[in-house]
């Protein structure tokens, strides 16, 4: 349950964001999950409902923008992209398995959208 | 909205620089991107005059940099110290405490190491793992389900690393919320028990992905529990490629000579 810990934070940087921007109201929080990173986007979800409660960003929309994994193939030497939850990351060319990750870790906020 | 528009002065201060026609904020090198542009020139045709407009602000911020900053300075510590640390990750008893245990009897007769032990309650694995020739801090992490950069930071301060060649961090017992949490250790080592399943691997994926080293642990027991070690292997092949797979077993010793000399290459000679 680690999801409360960085959507805390995440609200805090939003919160600090939408206040040096004089902003009313938080409309969207855009965040970018890696399938890799190890956080569940319906627990960020939860937590959010959570933590936003009598902020700013109360009622906002949240959008979770997931990245899938990308890994790097040394014998191709070239990087290629996991369909979407796939977690075994075979070359598409050459069939070997890679353990280079470039990208699927990513825990961002992105965007946010306010008034 | 009249005549609040922010002057480019206040912006510069705040360390963004405001696009001349939508208003929106964008750090400093960052331009607008074709689909935000849009996005935005969208919210102002649906905003008549008088509405407040939506603004967008692009960030890109990681979430865990503050961690991801302390791990960096902790990995520059352990290294400008010659000592090369390690982050032990499984299940609660797989048998991290275990092994180390017999690694501290054994192979830290010949080696300096430490120990930096984390639980959510109770010192009892820091009890069961002090030496008289090895340092051990207790890192007590009350409701929190991982260890992170800073706990780390301020457990190694608080012991005498002279000499230390190796610093085993044992983590909280969990496969999930410590993938998440770089501690600055050069090698992460995830441990699989054949008390478990052999599917683990598969069901875990961002803890094996991460990992350095996977020892298959308590290997003695696999015939009895019908583990069938050669499936296990196999999925830890698929999720893990890049690491190094060890079975062994701290109470039958086999395997522990392979796992000492893995540790022997890390150990900066001195």
């Amino acid at each position: 349950m680690h999801e409360l810990g960085i959507m805390e934070s995440a609200l805090g940087l939003v919160q600090r964001c939408a206040a040096e921007r004089n902003a009313r109201r938080v409309e969207r929080v855009v965040l970018r999950i890696g399938t890799l990173s190890g956080v569940d986007p319906d627990s960020l979800r939860f937590a959010f409902e959570v933590v936003s409660r009598g902020t700013s960003a109360e009622g906002a929309d949240l959008d979770i923008e997931s990245v899938p994994a990308t890994a790097y193939c040394k014998g191709c030497q070239e990087e290629f992209t996991a369909t979407a939850a796939d977690f075994v990351l075979r070359c598409p060319n050459c069939s070997v398995l890679c353990g280079d990750v470039r990208r699927g870790r990513e825990i961002e906020l992105s965007r946010l959208e306010f008034t | 909205m009249s005549n609040n528009t922010p002057t480019s002065a206040d912006e510069t201060s705040l360390g963004y620089e405001i696009h001349p026609l939508s208003g929106a904020a964008v750090l400093p090198g960052a331009s607008l991107s074709a689909p935000l542009s849009a996005e935005i020139s969208a919210a102002f045709s649906a905003s008549p005059d008088g509405e407040v407009a939506v603004r967008s602000l692009d960030l890109r911020i990681p979430l865990l940099e503050k961690n991801d900053i302390l791990a960096e300075r902790n990995r520059g510590y352990f290294l400008g110290r010659g000592l090369s640390a390690l982050n032990l990750v499984s299940s609660p008893g797989a048998g991290k405490t275990t092994l180390l245990e017999r690694t501290l009897d054994d192979f830290a007769l010949q080696t300096r190491c430490a120990v930096l032990v984390g639980d959510l309650e109770t010192d009892n694995d820091g009890n069961r793992l002090r030496r008289p020739h090895v340092p051990v801090a207790q890192i007590t992490t009350g409701t929190v389900c991982h260890l992170d950069a800073g706990m780390v930071a301020r457990a190694a301060q608080s012991i005498d690393l002279g000499g230390v060649r190796i610093l085993f961090i044992e983590n909280v017992g969990n496969l999930v919320c410590p993938a998440s949490f770089d501690l600055g250790e050069q090698v992460r080592v995830v441990l699989l028990s054949s008390t478990e399943g052999e599917d683990k691997p598969l069901k875990y994926p961002p803890i094996f992905k991460s990992a350095h080293l996977v020892l298959l642990t308590k290997i003695d027991l696999a015939d009895a529990l019908g583990f069938k070690r050669e499936i296990a292997i196999q999925n830890i092949r698929r999720m893990a490629p890049q690491a190094r797979i060890i079975e062994l077993s701290a109470r039958s010793g086999k395997g522990l000579q392979e796992w000492y000399s893995f540790l022997r290459g890390l150990a900066p000679a001195n």
